[in-house]
């Protein structure tokens, strides 16, 4: 029964079609950030130091709640003349990256406005202390 | 995990080709024959090598685009085999040749860098008009290029080259020229673009002095329509305008005041040419105007009634009914013999690609990659919307190649350049 044989491979094409159609959507639905919360919760929002005197391409993840300043006691040690000892703390909740500063002397600037209170950060916001300039990954 | 599946991908979408090829095959002989080996090594090969030099020059680049687009070309060559062998042969020429061209792209951008593009700025503008205007010259004249008039529209130009005859679309080049001058013009422009408008009741309006350039790209996409009759290449390149103009400065205005224009161009081209009047009937009515301009459509409308659920197999329907069935009606082949089910594995190919383009215009941070990307992803996009819409009976049909799926040199062409810069762009904002 050829047009058996061939309804048959038509209808293995079609579903392999498919099969295919899925692999891709399924990785494309991770690019596009979809899953984005997810993986944000478990892994972690990575923080990098872009522009320093001492510290350029340092980078660190913050999980739960981090203190970032310029005493040996901070989560994020920061080499930076004008950070405070206790300067910032970065706290990730539900996938979202809080900034808050913690009175700092110099102040805590987010894409170059100062900021007192507590602030979203996104993708490639940059966080500036002192003279040292950290951007979200 | 994803970068990795990408290799696999692109041989399942080579072995998806191979495996439609192998049942057109079947379906004429009952045997199966070196085509099936030749479509997969050429798809692989293709794809393959964007691949390989997009690890080499732009290794950072999403891996989510090549693989829709490998399905898409697969899927267009096999109803390209299976109604024209001699022309499926010289598609397997073009599809290497595009891709030989991508990877001369992203080696030229990752040796130069993205910012490049935009010194060049005024020499690409005139390149892409003098592009659109070759087919103008005289069919007939003395010069070893002439243009020629096909299906009533003056799109192509034929190249002497002595020893051979090379046919060409100009236009398909000049859009992605036209893309990116458009780019790299707005994201300079952009601060004087926003902000200065006039309000008139509830409605903001731009500056009139801004609606200039607007207005200028609106008589420039008439212009093509008058002079060369193509109502595909002169919607596209107003509403590319359009929305790019709204991408960069985020003021409604602009898409209210483009949409007026074309209204107001629409209208007036319908009531002065013949041809537009034809095609519109044909949208409204193709059964009405069967003997005209609707014979297409009502073959196309046929032939995917017939292909029904999941059509009647490859090399089984009677496609070649449908006039320009590898070229502007390849959609509603695909519907007759691979059927409903078909199609919406292709328009999700296009729906995935497309996605993964305006990803990559999101996660842009540099203003002009951003402009760039989306351009040209909505370009790619609206080239899919406009034929498959006209296919369907959306819009009304205007001849534009469907991307990487119709026959067609100079589309493969421009399009395999498309997809580089993308991965280009891509890969700079990723490294950055």
């Amino acid at each position: 029964m050829p047009d058996l044989l061939l309804t048959l491979l038509r209808l293995i094409f079609l579903g392999l079609v498919y099969l295919f159609v899925w692999q891709i959507a399924r990785s494309i639905s991770t690019h596009l950030g979809l899953g984005g919360n997810r993986r944000a919760r478990r892994g972690g929002t990575r923080v990098a130091v872009v522009r320093s005197e001492n510290q350029s391409g340092a980078s660190f993840t913050v999980t739960d709640s981090m203190v970032i300043g310029r005493s040996d006691e901070a989560d994020f040690f920061l080499d930076d003349p004008y950070a405070s000892d206790f300067h910032l703390r970065l706290s990730a909740r539900d996938g979202r990256l809080i900034v808050n500063d913690l009175g700092s002397t110099n102040g805590t600037y987010v894409n170059g406005r100062r900021v007192t209170t507590p602030v979203d950060l996104n993708r490639g916001d940059a966080v500036q202390v002192g003279k040292t300039v950290m951007e979200v990954r | 995990m994803t970068r990795d599946l990408q290799p696999a991908l692109l041989i399942g979408a080579a072995a998806l080709a191979a495996f439609g090829v192998s049942l057109v095959n079947f379906a004429a002989q009952g045997t199966v024959d070196a085509q099936v080996g030749l479509t997969f090594g050429t798809v692989l090969f293709a794809f393959g090598g964007v691949f390989v030099a997009a690890r080499r020059f732009a290794p950072e680049a999403v891996p989510h685009l090549l693989p829709p687009i490998a399905v898409i070309a697969g899927f267009g060559f096999i109803e390209i085999f299976r109604l024209n062998p001699y022309r499926a042969g010289l598609q397997r020429w073009w599809l290497l040749i595009g891709a030989a061209l991508a990877t001369v792209v992203l080696a030229w951008i990752s040796r130069n860098g993205l910012a490049s593009l935009r010194r060049y700025r005024n020499t690409q503008l005139l390149l892409a008009v003098g592009l659109l205007l070759l087919p103008l010259l005289p069919s007939d004249g003395p010069l070893p290029i002439r243009g020629l008039e096909v299906n009533g529209s003056r799109l192509w130009i034929e190249v002497d080259l002595y020893i051979a005859q090379l046919n060409f679309q100009p236009g398909e080049v000049a859009k992605l020229l036209f893309v990116v001058f458009l780019a790299s013009y707005l994201a300079d422009r952009q601060p004087a673009l926003t902000g200065a408008h006039r309000r008139i009741g509830r409605l903001t309006l731009p500056e009139p002095r801004q609606l200039g350039p607007l207005l200028l790209v609106w008589l420039g996409s008439l212009g093509i329509l008058i002079s060369q009759r193509d109502l595909g290449a002169s919607l596209l390149l107003f509403l590319v305008f359009v929305a790019m103009l709204y991408v960069a400065t985020g003021e409604g205005g602009y898409l209210v005041g483009g949409g007026l224009l074309i209204a107001i161009g629409g209208v007036a081209s319908w009531q002065m040419f013949d041809h537009v009047q034809r095609r519109v009937s044909a949208w409204l009515d193709p059964f009405g105007a069967f003997e005209d301009a609707g014979y297409q459509v009502a073959q196309g409308i046929f032939g995917m009634g017939t292909g029904s659920l999941s059509g009647s197999g490859p090399g089984l329907g009677r496609p070649e009914l449908i006039p320009n069935a590898i070229t502007d009606f390849v959609f509603a082949a695909i519907g007759e013999e691979f059927g409903f089910a078909g199609t919406v594995a292709v328009l999700g190919c296009y729906a995935l690609a497309i996605a993964t383009g305006f990803g990559i215009a999101l996660r842009s941070r540099d203003r002009f990659n951003k402009l760039l990307a989306f351009g040209l992803t909505f370009v790619f996009a609206l080239q899919t919307f406009l034929i498959i819409g006209g296919v369907l009976r959306v819009v009304p049909l205007t001849g534009i190649a469907l991307p990487f799926m119709s026959y067609g040199g100079s589309a493969l062409v421009g399009n395999f350049m498309l997809v580089a810069l993308l991965l280009a762009v891509s890969h700079e904002e990723a490294s950055r």
